[in-house]
């Protein structure tokens, strides 16, 4: 599994930001304040085309007037609980419980074409219904929420709700409340499902197949595509090898020649993993700001060469002995870029060193070697006591006493292979420490889906309060689709991508001119012309697509589809995002329905 | 024929006063299509005051701007120009409908509730708390005796029965103005002489009612003033006994005069001309009134002579 930067951020970090990056919380009220610009000026361009300059402000300070001094403050949750209670009642008139047998439908089946030969086939498993689930659940959500409204006012029921003291906005939340309860049921439902059907999916049993004459070691039967070896202890106790991502242990029963092989460890979980901050020396061994590029490999790494002084440094902080009490875990899932073919099968070599951050105390571990195989991670534990250098003397260090004293420590990791690369980056090297259960890191998964389908509810329901219920539904889609590529916009400002905006890529396209060529006009002035109306659209899409959620960006799924401890920062970020989203669609709905004639 | 209204008192432009429940300035409409380009002109320039404790109602045939005119009072549309007060307050004020009972058209209820849930969800709309909302519930029920399908969906109901459940979703929060669109609609005789009668009898509890029909007979068996309207004008409004009368002829009927008193009575309508039967004002029908108007009207467009 891949991190960005990003993810990393701790709930403080993400929320206020820093110098080089613009916190949550500004841009959040950023967006507030142009919205607020926008809709005011809009607002009154509008009501001076009805009623002229002087009357048009006068209703647009009247709305915005009411908002604060009446209908905020009547605001009663007793209403929102009714008009709530009536759009759970109708989404399930509406038989949205069919989704519930549409995936019961869609996992029967699609547990047929799971591959079982995957090595890893928990993450299989678990992406699969993840995926579906969250897909189910957004477009539910997304026609329960667009829906409704437009068609209370189609049918003028509507009519017996506005006459009654009802305010806008206990009409907007009402329906959130609703449409949510609905969807958090449905969740639930499937989530449970779910979790079973991942749970028992993964269940299997094996026999001793054969064993040898001494009764050490032997082999499983072969079941669900895979058989497992094991080597039994002196006791008759012992654990098979690793296949498919879990084990089984074996245990003799009593003095017979009997065997009894368990059931499936390790398939699911969720490893917390601890990261620490990358930097890189150069050839000469001395700081660097990065590594180096090897071209259009990978934007994800970073690269060192071998057999130089280039090296990754990860810094590690609150390495304590209560926090590894078996030793220092380390995953590595590093990239490799061969410049030359060599051994394909044995991969890169590599080498890790431990050392004490204070460069005055001189203490390190010895080069512990390490082979890289693409695409694998490389799981090790590393005993708490290493041998190592002290000030050139050579003893035994303690990893928490010597090397970590004080809780920080270094990991420098060198690629020893002449002409070879190591991609690095700051998610691919980490320390393992202890695991969250499987359940509770699922549950943050679908809590993560749940987020995600209040905003769309919220974005749903905003859209219904002045477009027609397809309408609707294809604005909420857009919104969506291009908060999901808004990341393309800025890519194309900053110069990432190649080809230009809009009208730059149409000219190529009919000139058949490359992407990576200048555009070549035969004229300066119509190319700058061009590049900056360019400039301007593409800057509008960021800034707009910056203000929309980007599901991708936190990428949820992928934690519990690779058994990683959903970063308890991002799943507070998603929620501060919701909330967020949800007052923005609150303030946009009730100007939308306190200035419609529902009659109209 | 004139037309005399008897104000109880000054007609002043005062919302203000307790006493003028709906109050309407000027009060125009005009439909544009999305282009903003006008489309028809529903309501021009209305000028009315409903006072408190008063059953009124709009006349007009099909088209004239009664329904307009309601959804205007009720802030359901935005007037183009010109205001409507309902209780002194902006028409687009919410919080005007604490007071408001409103019986639409059609009664536009949720099919998938039940008449118990209709008006528990109701009351909750009038932030009621559970203990009044089913006090409240059950005495509607009652009133409107609906008590043998209180657990049936509105979708099962008939008309008649659509039209109870409408009137007790109305009254749930005790409105003192209520009003009615074509409140006897689709009702059988028998339903539609209970209605007016629950009409009057709501008058008498003090309810100010603002109620629109085509239907004549009804509007003249309970209405005390009526307002005509005919293409988005205002074209007669008045009481209705006055309204009704005409001031031109005298009908006199007299009994146990003496022959003496008889001659002298004879004699002095000779001495003018005529001949005496009764000393009273004969009454046209509402539907001859109506037709008049509308006649009148569609010969020379424009108000109709005055009153108030």
């Amino acid at each position: 599994m891949r991190f960005s930067q990003d993810q990393f951020l701790t709930y403080s970090e993400w929320l206020f930001g820093d110098l080089d990056r613009w916190g949550g919380l500004w841009v959040g009220l950023i967006i507030a304040i142009s919205l607020c610009f926008l809709g005011f000026a809009v607002s009154y361009l509008i009501a001076l085309a009805r009623s002229g300059p002087t009357e048009g402000f006068y209703a647009v300070a009247k709305v915005i007037r009411s908002f604060f001094s009446t209908d905020l403050p009547a605001t009663s949750s007793r209403r929102i609980g009714a008009i709530a209670k009536l759009a759970f009642k109708e989404a399930i008139r509406r038989r949205v419980l069919v989704a519930l047998a549409v995936f019961v439908v869609i996992i029967m089946f699609g547990g047929w074409f799971l591959d079982p030969k995957s090595p890893n086939p928990a993450s299989l498993y678990i992406s699969f219904v993840v995926t579906t689930t969250n897909y189910l659940v957004l477009l539910l959500a997304l026609f329960l929420s667009t829906s409704s409204l437009p068609q209370e006012i189609k049918s003028r029921t509507i009519y017996t709700i506005v006459t009654k003291p009802v305010r806008p906005l206990e009409i907007f939340i009402g329906r959130v409340v609703g449409f949510g309860l609905v969807g958090t049921l449905i969740l639930v439902v499937l989530g449970v499902m779910s979790y079973l059907f991942v749970v028992r999916g993964m269940r299997h049993e094996h026999e001793v197949a054969q064993i040898d004459g001494k009764g050490a070691t032997g082999e499983t039967t072969f079941d669900r595509s895979h058989k497992h070896t094991f080597r039994l202890g002196p006791d008759g106790v012992g654990v098979t090898n690793e296949v498919q991502s879990h084990r089984h242990s074996v245990r003799r029963i009593g003095n017979s020649d009997r065997y009894e092989v368990g059931p499936p460890q390790g398939y699911l979980g969720a490893r917390i993993p601890v990261f620490g901050k990358l930097q890189f020396t150069d050839g000469d061994g001395q700081l660097a700001n990065g590594g180096i590029s090897v071209g259009y490999e990978s934007n994800y790494h970073q690269w060192i060469e071998g057999a130089s002084l280039m090296s990754a440094i990860y810094t590690f902080s609150q390495v304590t002995e209560s926090a590894f009490p078996n030793g220092l875990q380390l995953e590595m899932n590093l990239g490799a870029f061969r410049t030359y073919k060599s051994d394909i099968i044995t991969g890169v070599r590599g080498t890790i060193v431990l050392r004490n951050p204070d460069p005055q105390a001189e203490i390190e571990s010895d080069r512990i070697p390490f082979i890289v195989q693409e695409y694998q991670v490389d799981r090790r534990v590393i005993p708490q006591t290493v041998r190592g250098r002290k000030k050139d003397q050579s003893m035994d260090l303690d990893i928490f006493r010597d090397i970590a004293p004080n809780g920080k420590l270094e990991v420098i990791i060198r690629c020893e292979d002449n002409g070879q690369y190591f991609g690095m980056a700051a998610g691919n090297v980490s320390l393992h420490a202890g695991d969250m259960p499987f359940w509770w890191n699922f549950t943050k998964g679908y809590i993560s889906i749940w987020l995600q389908m209040i905003i769309v509810i919220c974005f749903g329901v905003m859209f219904s309060t002045f477009l027609s219920g397809p309408v609707a539904i294809v604005a909420t889609i857009s919104f969506l689709v291009l908060g999901f590529f808004g990341g393309l916009a800025s890519e194309i400002i900053s110069k990432q991508r190649e080809g230009g905006g809009p009208v730059e890529s149409m000219i190529r396209i009919f000139t058949q001119s490359g992407a990576i060529t200048e555009l070549d006009l035969g004229s300066s002035i119509l190319e700058n012309a061009i590049k900056n109306v360019d400039e301007v659209i593409m800057r509008s899409m960021a800034s707009l697509a910056s203000a929309l959620p980007n599901f991708n960006d936190l990428g949820t799924s992928d934690f519990l589809a690779y058994g990683v401890n959903l970063f308890g920062g991002l799943l507070g970020r998603h929620i501060t995002m919701t909330v967020g989203y949800f007052l923005i669609t609150c303030v946009i709905s009730y100007f939308f329905l306190k200035t419609r004639e529902m009659a109209a | 024929m004139s037309v005399v209204a008897a104000p109880e008192e000054k007609p002043t432009v005062a919302a203000s006063q307790p006493e003028v429940v709906i109050e309407t300035r000027n009060l125009s409409k005009t439909y544009r299509d999305f282009w903003g380009r006008q489309k028809v002109q529903a309501l021009k320039a209305l000028d009315i005051e409903v006072r408190r404790g008063e059953i009124f109602g709009l006349l007009g045939p099909n088209g004239s701007g009664k329904s307009t005119t309601i959804k205007l009072v009720l802030g359901l549309l935005f007037p183009t120009s010109g205001h409507a007060f309902v209780f002194g307050k902006e028409a687009g004020d919410v919080s005007k409908n604490e007071r408001i009972g409103y019986l639409p058209e059609e009664s536009y209820l949720y099919k998938f509730l039940n008449a118990e849930e209709t008006l528990d969800f109701y009351g909750r709309l009038f932030d009621m708390p559970a203990k009044v909302r089913r006090e409240r519930t059950e005495a509607l029920i009652q009133m409107v005796g609906l008590q043998r399908a209180r657990r049936r969906q509105l979708k099962e109901y008939s008309k008649g029965m659509t039209r109870r459940i409408g009137l007790a979703q109305a009254l749930i929060n005790e409105p003192d103005l209520l009003i009615l669109d074509e409140p006897t609609t689709g009702l059988d005789p028998i339903g539609s002489r209970e209605m007016k009668d629950l009409i009057l009898r709501l008058r008498e509890e003090g309810k100010t009612i603002l109620m629109c029909s085509h239907q004549l007979a009804d509007v003249e068996d309970v209405c005390d003033r009526i307002a005509i309207l005919h293409q988005g004008e205002l074209k007669e409004m008045g009481r209705v006994d006055s309204l009704l009368k005409i001031q031109d002829i005298t009908e006199v009927h007299a009994k146990g005069l003496s022959d003496d008193a008889k001659r002298e009575i004879a004699a002095v309508i000779e001495k003018h001309g005529g001949s005496v039967v009764q000393i009273d004002n004969p009454t046209t029908t509402m539907e001859d009134l109506f037709l008049e108007i509308v006649r009148e009207s569609e010969q020379r467009p424009g108000h109709r002579g005055s009153g108030n």
